[in-house]
């Protein structure tokens, strides 16, 4: 995995020397509120509801064991025990002080983490498939792509007061796991008729309280162009992009109100003023940054484990929660952190360290955090697979619920935002807890419900199956459901069904679909499927139906 | 500019942050902080309001507090919802299971 090079740490550490020195000045009167948010927020740290919170970035996902173990560091030392995983692959810590927060910066820094970018106007942490060099569906390993993105981005001096925050997503798979149409700028790998490699370029995207997928930009990008052609979108969203509104400042309202033909004219036409070779990188650069993300030495003499003789529950998390791995023998352990009586996301230092001692055991000392909110051990021996649960079950962290409904995304919501206008943790619980018993949720089979407490969407709720938007009136939350929402290759905006529920009404009336879905499905439909069959008209019956 | 201007309707309750902890607090009668709402101030007379005004801004400028300004309340409590949730903290907290487990 990447190391930081000399200039990275370097970087790091004199940005962690100016925060402490910001917060001393801070604290004792030399900076004003005004004065230090700004800086603050550069640095991660924002206040919300009840305290502050601090974002550390974690890039593309990807973890080493010590910087996991760091994240336990922080959670014990300078929190209450535990972080929460972001939407964006990110960890967040509720509960730290402002006068720790250099420490805990400078911490992180031993283990070439930090907080940058994690907030602001500026290009935010790139997020990726958690699968990256491990599934057999990708073209290449895309966190090199992803790594140079982030070296490209970091503080660059054109683009670090941009009209609005902008986020990229990148995938190397045709079976979307990022969520590419759902971003600022979507990158996915692919390969041209005449097998070169090079990047299918989305744009536009966005989710918020304007929904809108991405659209194609350039459908083959040859590799060497990349950083100019980014260079130019990124231009012309700076200079276009409106910043009188911040509600109209994201890339997606300028794409929209240009038109992608048009828009897509202004970055070609601003490519053409750009000398190449001036802003891309060098062959050797690049394959510098790809031989941090060489494959592992797997073993070619892996014995296939017999399911059969193993105890039920094992094999329900193997059908669960274990995917398909590119090398023969080996599998993707998915870690869920989704636990019914937890909040989403939501995971303790002991879990992290128990994670970490699994990832060294048995998966090369690799983690991934997921925009799902859960973990991924990427390149674990099946005949392994056992002692990892083993492991996740003596860290509480067993729960086989991958991609069913109990696997749920949901924001901090009212609990802990400063933005929100509703809770969304405890409707995450109840949900869970209703469709509890683990033979009804392999029933149902794939499901996404995901929960914003607000209408800034960062709980996806729009590209949910079925989504939640958690809402106040006159002091009373209640919540509005949208279904149909798609967050892979096939991505949709989930369709807005009328007026909104109680927490427990709205229960009651996610039970009411997917019964009547169960009772409607043909075949091996999936709720998504059967949804688009039967069209929204008829879900919106059974929603409705007690009412 | 001030951000403390009393705007409101009804009595009003004053909050903040503490600086260093981040922490909710609210304006107590003797015009000093509570993290504990039950001890806050809440009054519709004008004079008290211009002290809590000024002790406000004052402690801002002192660096003990950030982020002051005035609540609406009714009978007791504040009036938006999002403020009566500030008042008792989130509903649901991972370190209360952990505090529990490690009991
Ligand atoms: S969706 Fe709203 S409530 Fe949820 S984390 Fe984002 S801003 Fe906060």
């Amino acid at each position: 995995m990447y190391r930081y090079d000399e200039f990275d740490a370097e970087f790091v550490n004199s940005r962690v020397a100016q925060f402490r020195g910001q917060v001393e000045r801070r604290l004792d009167g030399r900076l004003s509120e005004a004065e230090f948010r700004p800086l603050r927020l550069m640095n991660g740290l924002y206040l919300q509801l009840h305290a502050y919170m601090l974002r550390v970035a974690v890039p593309y996902g990807t973890l080493r064991t010590d910087q996991l173990r760091m994240l336990a560091h922080l959670a014990d030392k300078y929190d209450k025990g535990y972080g929460h995983v972001t939407t964006r692959q990110n960890m967040q810590f509720n509960w730290p002080a402002l006068s720790d927060v250099p420490d805990m910066l400078s911490d992180l820094a031993t283990v070439d983490m930090h907080a940058i970018q994690t907030s602001g106007n500026c290009i935010r942490n790139v997020t990726c498939d958690p699968y990256a060099g491990a599934t057999a569906d990708e073209i290449e390993d895309p966190r090199p792509l992803a790594e140079l993105i982030r070296q490209w981005s970091m503080l660059h001096p054109e683009f670090s007061f941009l009209p609005r925050k902008f986020k990229f997503a990148v995938t190397a798979s045709p079976h979307d796991r990022a969520m590419i149409k759902g971003h600022d700028i979507g990158i996915q790998i692919v390969k041209n008729d005449a097998g070169e490699v090079g990047y299918h370029i989305i744009v536009g995207g966005g989710l918020g309280r304007t929904p809108v997928l991405g659209e194609t930009l350039c459908a083959f990008l040859p590799k060497a162009d990349l950083l100019p052609y980014l260079t130019a979108t990124m231009r012309v969203y700076n200079r276009f992009g409106r910043r009188d509104n911040k509600y109209k400042a994201r890339i997606k309202i300028l794409v929209r109100d240009t038109g992608i033909a048009d828009f897509t004219k202004l970055v070609d036409d601003e490519f053409a003023t750009l000398d190449v070779n001036d802003t891309a990188v060098s062959q050797e650069e690049c394959e510098r940054i790809a031989s941090y993300f060489e494959p592992p030495t797997f073993d070619t003499n892996i014995k296939a484990i017999d399911l059969d003789s193993q105890p039920e529950a094992f094999r329900k998390w193997v059908a669960t929660n274990v995917a398909p791995h590119i090398a023969p023998g080996y599998a993707i352990v998915n870690i869920s952190l989704k636990n019914p009586e937890r909040a989403p996301g939501d995971i303790t230092a002991e879990q992290m360290r128990a994670v970490a001692d699994l990832a060294d055991r048995e998966s090369f000392g690799e983690v991934r955090t997921t925009h799902q909110q859960n973990m991924v051990l990427p390149h674990v021996r099946q005949d392994a697979l056992r002692a990892v649960w083993d492991g996740l079950v003596a860290a509480e962290l067993e729960d086989a619920n991958i991609n069913l409904i109990g696997d749920i995304i949901c924001c901090p919501g009212m609990d802990f935002c400063a933005l929100a206008t509703a809770r969304s943790i405890p409707v995450a619980q109840a949900i869970a807890e209703r469709f509890s018993d683990h033979d009804r949720q392999q029933a149902i089979g794939e499901m996404q419900i995901k929960i914003s407490g607000c209408i800034n969407a960062c709980g996806h709720h729009h590209v949910g199956h079925i989504g939640i938007l958690g809402l106040e009136k006159s002091g009373v939350e209640f919540y509005q459901v949208t279904l149909g929402g798609d967050a892979t290759h096939t991505a949709a905006i989930g369709d807005k069904m009328g007026a909104g529920f109680s927490q427990d009404e709205l229960v009651d009336g996610i039970e009411r679909i997917v019964d009547f879905y169960m009772g409607e499905r043909s075949g091996s439909e999936r709720f998504l499927d059967t949804y688009r069959r039967l069209g929204t008209a008829a879900f919106k019956e059974a929603l409705y139906a007690s009412t | 500019m001030s951000t403390l201007k009393h705007k409101g309707k009804g009595p009003q309750a004053m909050t903040a942050n503490e600086l260093v902890s981040g922490l909710n607090v609210w304006m107590t009668t003797d015009y000093g902080w509570s993290r504990d709402y039950a001890d806050a101030l809440l009054t519709e007379d004008d004079d008290q309001i211009s002290i809590m005004d000024e002790t406000a801004k004052a402690e801002e400028f002192a660096n003990t507090v950030v982020g002051a300004y005035f609540i609406d309340t009714v009978d007791g409590k504040p009036a938006r919802y999002r403020e009566r949730f500030r008042t008792h903290g989130p509903s649901y907290d991972t370190a209360a299971l952990i505090n529990q487990e490690r009991v």
